[in-house]
């Protein structure tokens, strides 16, 4: 019986899973990043 | 050591970026060693075939799900008790991992149970309860973030991690406690019927899941602590 299929969709999921979840990481830590950047202009202006 | 020190933001902020590198180059190597004994020196099953090599993912991530829960309410109780910023924090940061383990819990659950059971699902006690757990994670990310004040943002989301914590005796004894399709527990404190070498590779794979886990959180938490405290002098310095 042929299981590859089974196997891959599993170990194949949790990879992606994963990867995505380090990106929203990163895109979490540039947002956060921004919002310190936009405190720094307004404090710069007043 | 004063504990206290480490519970103010800005120290923690960085301490976990200096520790969340290493826990993710643990978790990187503990994958790597944990799937070379899981495709490499674990035998085939006699009944199952190649197929249960799902296990070395599937039984970790079931662990995490409901640790990182636990973990999870635990911080939350500690900030409704305390009104400790930090945990509330730390119970945010931790939630979007759960989640994610809960969903590859029960993903590959379903592909071990097509060629296993000869179903995908079934509302058998152990799955309902897991998928019970992932509405959860859910629910809690979800009211943490309907509130325009996140302080009450995380009371509300901390008092639904505590009420939630039901949920996890019932996941664990549900193949006790009901005739399920679901297996029981095949590693007991009492010990296993397991080949030692899936023994290894699936212990191998819940601490790489565990070390990965913390790395997850603490990253996750920098992120949330500036956005919370970028009007601070010490934030908006870095």
């Amino acid at each position: 019986m042929n299981h590859g299929f089974y196997l891959w969709m599993s170990y194949g999921a949790t990879a992606i899973a994963i990867a995505i979840e380090i990106a929203t990481l990163a895109a979490g830590r540039a947002r956060a990043r921004r919002l310190i950047e936009e405190e720094r202009d307004l404090e710069a202006q007043d | 050591m004063n504990w206290s020190y480490f519970s103010s933001p800005s120290t923690f902020y960085r301490l976990a970026g200096w520790l969340s590198p290493w826990f993710f180059a643990l978790a990187a190597i503990l994958t790597a060693v944990g799937l070379y004994y899981g495709f490499v020196v674990a035998p085939t099953d006699a009944q199952q075939g190649e197929v249960y090599r799902v296990i070395f993912i599937h039984v970790p991530a079931a662990w995490m799900s409901m640790f990182i829960y636990f973990v999870m309410a635990a911080y939350s109780a500690a900030s409704l008790t305390f009104n400790t910023r930090l945990g509330a924090m730390m119970a945010r940061a931790l939630a979007p991992t759960g989640a994610l383990f809960t969903f590859v819990a029960l993903w590959t659950g379903a592909f071990w149970g097509r060629p296993t059971w000869g179903t995908y699902w079934a509302w058998d006690a152990r799955m309902t309860s897991e998928l019970v757990l992932l509405f959860l994670y859910f629910g809690f990310i979800a009211l943490a973030n309907a509130f325009e004040d996140p302080r009450r943002g995380d009371r509300a989301a901390a008092l639904l991690a505590l009420i939630g914590l039901v949920n996890l005796p019932i996941i664990y004894f549900s193949v006790h406690w009901w005739n399920t399709l679901h297996q029981g527990s095949t590693v007991k404190l009492t010990g296993t019927s397991m080949h030692v070498a899936m023994l290894t590779g699936m212990l191998l794979m819940a601490f790489a899941f565990w070390m990965y886990s913390i790395g997850a959180a603490l990253t996750r938490v920098r992120s949330i602590i500036l956005e919370r405290e970028r009007r601070a002098r010490w934030a908006r310095s870095l």
